[in-house]
């Protein structure tokens, strides 16, 4: 499955490229950002893998000028209140300075409220992580109440906020 | 378009550095703090309150809060 929109192409995520994706996250520069910081083996990987390839869990390999670049998912899909949690992340240094991670991000959710008929996504980010905040409030993210003295802050992004704020970056990113 | 509100929306789309430190001769690309997100933010805020929609590229060349101004400007006229 492939998904192709605003310049990036998003790969669903196959037991081939399960090895990519853990070199990527074990890696510090990726890992001290994720809640789970330890180190991830092969087979946890598989086990991992596993549990997420169905259609409860979107994982891609987002690819950019031919090249896989990071992941990028939606996650723990709820079909009863149309919800989802959102997360990525950006291997290639190259493209963390550039508008790669909006990009995939805009082409991930289109598919989330446009295709699978989401409501709103969740994501959780770390309270010391402030790039990553900057950029899901620039979406439309909005903070859930009470979460001021939590580590791992819950965000939420409704389809109306989601639209709103896509009309207004698409512009900038558009190739 | 008036610079002190300009300078100000620019400011605005910064966390840790304080907004007085900004001056129409400012380089922003030498501030800490600085990254491409500060980038896409300020091309957001430009959009919004301008109406002008500059493209990452047209702003690579840019180093001052002024030569951004003058950029947004003449889109304006």
């Amino acid at each position: 499955m492939k998904i192709t929109n605003y310049g990036v192409t998003l790969s669903r995520l196959t037991e081939d490229k399960i090895e990519l994706v853990r070199n990527w996250r074990n890696d510090p520069k990726i890992a001290q950002y994720m809640e789970f910081e330890e180190y991830i083996t092969p087979e946890m990987q598989l086990t991992w893998f596993n549990k997420i390839n169905n259609d409860k869990n979107y994982y891609f390999i987002i690819e950019y000028n031919k090249h896989e670049v990071g992941l990028i998912n939606v996650k723990d899909i709820d079909s009863e209140i149309y919800q989802g949690e959102a997360g990525i992340f950006i291997y290639d240094d190259d493209c963390l300075n550039s508008t790669v991670s909006f990009q995939a991000t805009l082409c991930l959710y289109d598919f989330c409220f446009e295709t699978l008929k989401l409501k709103q996504l969740t994501a959780h980010i770390l309270n010391d992580n402030k790039r990553a905040i900057k950029f899901n409030k620039m979406i439309g993210f909005k903070i859930l109440q009470n979460q001021e003295l939590i580590k791992n802050q819950s965000y939420i992004l409704t389809f109306k906020d989601y639209i709103k704020n896509r009309n207004e970056i698409s512009p900038i990113i558009s190739q | 378009m008036e610079t002190t509100e300009f300078i100000n929306n620019f400011a605005s789309q910064f966390d840790d550095t304080d907004a007085s430190e900004f001056t129409l001769e400012t380089r922003f690309r030498e501030l800490d703090e600085w990254s491409s997100l500060n980038a896409l933010a300020i091309l957001n805020m430009i959009g919004k309150k301008y109406s002008v929609f500059l493209k990452p590229d047209e702003m690579k060349p840019v180093q001052t809060v002024r030569e951004l101004y003058d950029l947004v400007q003449s889109k304006i006229k």
